[in-house]
């Protein structure tokens, strides 16, 4: 199935099959660079508590303490935050998901009455910082606890959720995207009959792979990394989401940092793990791109 | 733009006046507003409602702490001119803007593009760039305070090294700035590489391929074919960074706080000192609506710089 | 196919929410009152409260405690969004400077009958706490913590060096000069550091300077500022000198590095609180600060003090914080704390028992000046509400100078006309 792409590759005649090492030469020492925050935050995770004191900063642990990853995860229920972040996370994402691409799609393509004007509004609510709309949007989320649905009030994790199920910047993303798919793909299936709804579903979606696995590692990664809502809106430990747990580790003088990075790098691997599996998709729509050809 | 590109043929608007879809622009309201009114509720409710609140915030006098919160008018805003220290933040904010967003699409379209082909290993590459996103800025803000350090960081011994002068870095008014663009760059980075990387996936490999055949130059086809298909994500990448660059906060809060003297006081930085450590929440709220119209025409600007240039499918 | 789908989804949201939503509240049933506690403390500290919280529920059976640690740093936030939303803690902890808007909240509970009971013995409170936790004359909290400054020097650096270590006599120019002998541009050594990140930390120690130099922050009366005065020079040229004419000072802008580098031998020596002991790797010995030769003031040092805040949220649940407030600053139960995390003890009679300071210097060496040096604690910074302000005034005046961006004189009058400005307009 991929045939059209991995045979036909002339626009780098000399690289052509031969052995890739060349781009794996400025490829490694890039992906070098990008990744030292994280092999700091591994280093940093298997020293002693000596050692992340020291100067200049220790590059190799005398011996790595693998304890502190055990260390760290029993000073907190951390499997229980993970849960809630991983339940916040995963409904967010889906809702985003569908919501935006129902409205990206049809600020892309639908004419609609009042369509540039309501993009216009979605967009102006990114450009007013949090630090001024937190406290109203407290009074919102703890009213439609009292009024809609005690679930999504204060201290329950709806509260995390509801004002997250849909986002100017994931509609923003998406409509982007939809804009670079030819519209002749669409209109031969609506010459089909196929609703529109149908088309958005059979045909924009399933080019729109690689956007919607950006769209969903995003949110993913935005949800799970999300720290001052979550500080101010949950008052119970056991409703508490990963970012907020590992403030355990930075005291008000002194911060553990091992074990700080050991719970960093905890809550690293999820996000990995969800960045692997959207990589499929880009693949996947390579693939569609070329049977279009 | 399209002159050159074989694309041409691919875009042409003349399609859509074929009357196809104008036989369902009746329906096309109905349609329209089915779609996106289920967004725009929850949008509306979590993030207008509060916008809208803090602009009422911003004509009171509230300090958080006693509930009585009187209208003053337009007395927050009449401070604002008169404000020495609210006039830097935005000057620091622009340059910072200015000086960020550029270099992140620069920076992020070189290593997409990279990333973008077949070779062993590649998704290992490409995770790497999702990590920098998803490594807290608290990491990245303990590696540049060390790499910036004056007297013993790593950049000053290469300097040192080289031969040539050493910085004060974040302890230098002059200095301090850019290098939280530096830091910022960096953190970001792999947010333009994720966008570029899933925009390059829609670039059909047939007309590069055809292009090369033709001739063209590995330059010329990625300025002439691959760029303005990429023109979306390009609009995107600018109007996302700069909406988050001009709310630039957390960096600043992890490293400078603001300093020294003023000199990485960001508007957002500004206001939350204002509101949460001043207990000026209706001053505070006044300047967030200040960033807010600059934030606006700026977005304004690009979308219509955005619709001259950027290439579209309809 | 997708209809199927978005089936599905639904049946998972709803079941993931439901089952979070089975394991998450907890009522206030059985009778009993429930007060939640809003504190920032972790790890030995976390440990240590955890148990005497439940030493509490043991001793108390008509009151659970509930706590919720959550970082100091971030707790005014959280604070006062909940107050706009009505929903406060009982009981939170609070830094110190921010009393005096504290005070302002409607919703915080008036302790002043409260602290006048035999069971409290306000006046076994050091009074620079009394200090912090009183504002226009109503105590709005409980001393929960109080530190105080101090030298900690690297033994070896300085036998190297060939300077006799700190005494109690030491004035400034004796700290110069160590500095100066300890400071090699070669081995990029410094004598000192000074935290400058304009922040109240910046602002603490210089005031502690300026007290002993004889100098006040503001007139009596709270309206202007005094700090513009010789005392005040004095205190300003002594870090100008230091920095900028002998640069034996690690200026530290982002407040992050110094530990790190006395650990490496690169500082000399810090004027810094006890919480700092228990990371320090070298062999060390703690001093208190130097004087001013001739003023009266003679050695001082300040306190920053933060203190347990109790919130209305109705009669039962006001009457069962107070209790539990007092319970937590009584004097056995001090005495537990500071044994058990090496904290100041909040209470003069703990912090004079011989018992206490021997176990708690046999821990952690040095603890022992810092607990003395509570008596050095003469002054507190002023109770306005503008100190936040005032604070960042003088943090800029005094990163300035370390800079050498501002003369000593210039930078005390650009903070003095901040602060007369901030007064005049005040709250």
């Amino acid at each position: 199935m991929t045939t059209s792409t991995t045979a036909t590759a002339p626009a780098e005649p000399r690289f052509r099959f031969t052995r890739p090492s060349p781009w794996h030469l400025v490829l490694i020492p890039l992906t070098f660079i990008l990744l030292v925050p994280l092999i700091w935050m591994v280093i940093t995770s298997l020293e002693t508590e000596a050692e992340t004191r020291q100067f200049p900063p220790v590059l190799l642990p005398a011996s790595p303490q693998w304890t502190n990853y055990p260390d760290a995860l029993s000073a907190a229920p951390f499997l229980r935050f993970m849960l809630n972040s991983a339940v916040v996370a995963l409904v967010v994402v889906v809702a985003n998901l569908v919501l935006c691409s129902l409205a990206g799609y049809a600020f892309a393509r639908l004419r609609f009455l009042g369509r540039g004007a309501l993009f216009a509004v979605l967009m102006a609510t990114l450009m007013v910082p949090f630090q001024v709309t937190m406290i109203p949007e407290f009074l919102i989320v703890k009213w439609v606890g009292l009024n809609v649905w005690d679930q999504l009030g204060i201290d329950h994790l709806g509260a995390l959720i509801a004002p997250n199920l849909a986002t100017a910047f994931g509609i923003f993303l998406l409509r982007q995207f939809f804009l670079t798919i030819p519209v002749e793909l669409e209109e031969a299936a609506r010459i089909d009959g196929t609703s529109r709804l149908g088309v958005l579903f059979k045909i924009v979606l399933p080019l729109s792979l690689p956007a919607m696995a950006t769209l969903a590692a995003l949110t993913f990664l935005d949800s799970w990394n999300s720290f001052l809502w979550p500080l101010i809106v949950i008052n119970t430990e056991s409703n508490m989401t990963l970012p907020l747990g590992l403030t355990t580790f930075q005291g008000s003088h002194a911060t553990h940092w091992e074990l700080l990075m050991a719970g960093n790098v905890f809550s690293l691997l999820p996000m990995l793990l969800v960045f692997f599996a959207a990589q499929r998709y880009f693949v996947r729509s390579v693939a569609a791109t070329g049977l279009k050809g | 733009m399209a002159s050159a590109t074989p694309t041409a043929s691919n875009a042409a608007p003349p399609a859509r006046r074929t009357g196809l879809l104008r036989r369902f622009s009746g329906s096309e309201h109905a349609v329209g507003w089915a779609f996106v009114t289920p967004a725009t509720v929850l949008i509306a409710v979590f993030g207008l409602l509060p916008i809208l609140w803090s602009l009422l915030l911003s004509f009171q006098k509230s300090d958080l702490l006693t509930p009585e919160t009187p209208f003053v008018g337009l007395d927050n805003y009449k401070q604002i001119p008169g404000d020495a220290t609210f006039r830097l933040a935005i000057e620091h904010t622009i340059v910072y803007t200015v000086l960020f967003v550029p270099a992140t699409m620069i920076v992020g379209l070189l290593i997409a593009a990279a990333l973008n082909r077949k070779v062993r290993g590649i998704s290992i590459y490409r995770t790497a760039a999702y990590v920098t996103m998803a490594v807290s800025t608290i990491n990245e803000a303990i590696i540049f305070m060390w790499l910036f350090e004056p007297s013993f960081g790593v950049v000053n011994a290469v300097l040192n090294g080289l031969g040539l002068p050493q910085g004060q870095w974040l302890s230098s008014p002059g200095q301090a700035l850019y290098v939280i663009v530096a830091m910022t760059v960096w953190g970001w980075t792999g947010f333009a590489v994720v966008i570029y990387l899933a925009a390059l996936q829609g670039v059909p490999k047939e007309l590069q391929e055809a292009a090369a055949i033709d001739g063209a130059k590995p330059f010329t086809i990625f300025r002439t074919i691959t760029f303005p298909l990429l023109s979306p994500a390009t609009l995107f990448l600018a109007v996302w960074l700069s909406i988050n660059a001009l709310q630039l906060f957390d960096e600043v809060y992890l490293t400078t706080r603001g300093g020294p003297l003023h000199s990485t006081t960001v508007v957002v930085y500004y206001l939350f000192d204002q509101a949460f450590q001043q207990f000026n929440a209706g001053y505070a709220a006044a300047l967030a609506y200040v960033l807010f119209l600059v934030i606006l025409v700026i977005t304004f600007i690009q979308f219509r710089v955005g619709n001259r240039f950027v290439h579209y499918n309809r | 196919m997708w209809r199927s789908g978005r089936g599905a989804l639904a049946v998972l949201v709803a079941a993931l929410l439901l089952a979070v939503a089975g394991c998450g509240g907890g009522g206030s049933s059985s009778g009993k009152t429930q007060i939640t506690v809003w504190e920032g403390y972790t790890d030995v500290e976390g440990n240590a409260f955890k148990k005497l919280a439940n030493e509490f529920d043991a001793s108390h059976k008509g009151i659970d405690v509930k706590i919720l640690e959550t970082n100091n740093d971030y707790a005014l936030q959280k604070v006062l969004t909940a107050v706009r939303g009505g929903t406060p803690p009982d009981v939170a902890y609070l830094y110190g400077s921010w009393a005096p808007n504290v005070a302002k909240i409607p919703s915080v509970v008036d302790l002043t009958s409260t602290v006048k009971t035999k069971a409290v013995n306000w006046n076994d409170f050091y009074s620079g706490e009394r200090a912090v936790a009183t504002v226009n004359n109503k105590v709005i909290g409980m001393p929960a913590l109080v530190d105080n400054l101090a030298i900690v020097y690297n033994k070896v650096l300085f036998q190297k060096a060939g300077v006799a270590p700190p005494t109690p006599q030491w004035t400034w120019d004796d700290f110069r000069s160590a500095a100066q002998k300890l400071t090699d541009a070669a081995t990029k050594q410094f004598g000192t550091s000074y935290p400058a990140d304009a922040s109240e930390d910046s602002v603490w120690h210089w005031e502690a300077m300026l007290w002993e130099a004889g100098g006040q922050i503001l007139n009596s009366d709270n309206t202007k500022a005094a700090f513009d005065s010789p005392a005040g020079l004095k205190a300003m040229t002594t870090l100008k000198q230091m920095a900028v004419d002998d640069k034996s000072v690690y200026v530290d802008t982002t407040n992050s590095k110094y530990m790190d580098l006395f650990n490496a031998g690169k500082i000399g020596m810090l004027v810094t609180g006890p919480w700092d002991l228990s990371s320090v790797q070298v062999p060390y010995g703690v001093q208190i600060m130097p004087a001013y030769p001739g003023s009266s003031a003679g050695h001082q040092s300040i306190a920053g003090p933060d203190n347990w805040v109790v919130f209305n949220n109705g009669s039962a649940r006001v009457a069962a914080a107070k209790t539990f407030v007092t319970w937590l600053t009584a004097a056995p139960q001090v005495k537990e704390f500071s044994l058990a995390t090496g904290d100041l003890p909040t209470r003069i009679s703990v912090g004079t028992d011989p018992s206490v300071i021997k176990q708690m210097n046999d821990k952690l060496p040095g603890l022992k000046v810092y607990i003395h040096n509570l008596s050095n604690v003469k002054q507190a910074r002023p109770q306005v509400p503008v100190y936040p302000k005032i604070s960042e005034a003088l943090g800029n005046a005094i990163v300035g100078v370390l800079l050498g961006k501002l003369s000593p004189q210039d930078a005390l009058t650009q903070a003095s006309d901040a602060t007369n400005q901030a007064l005049s307009s005040g709250s």
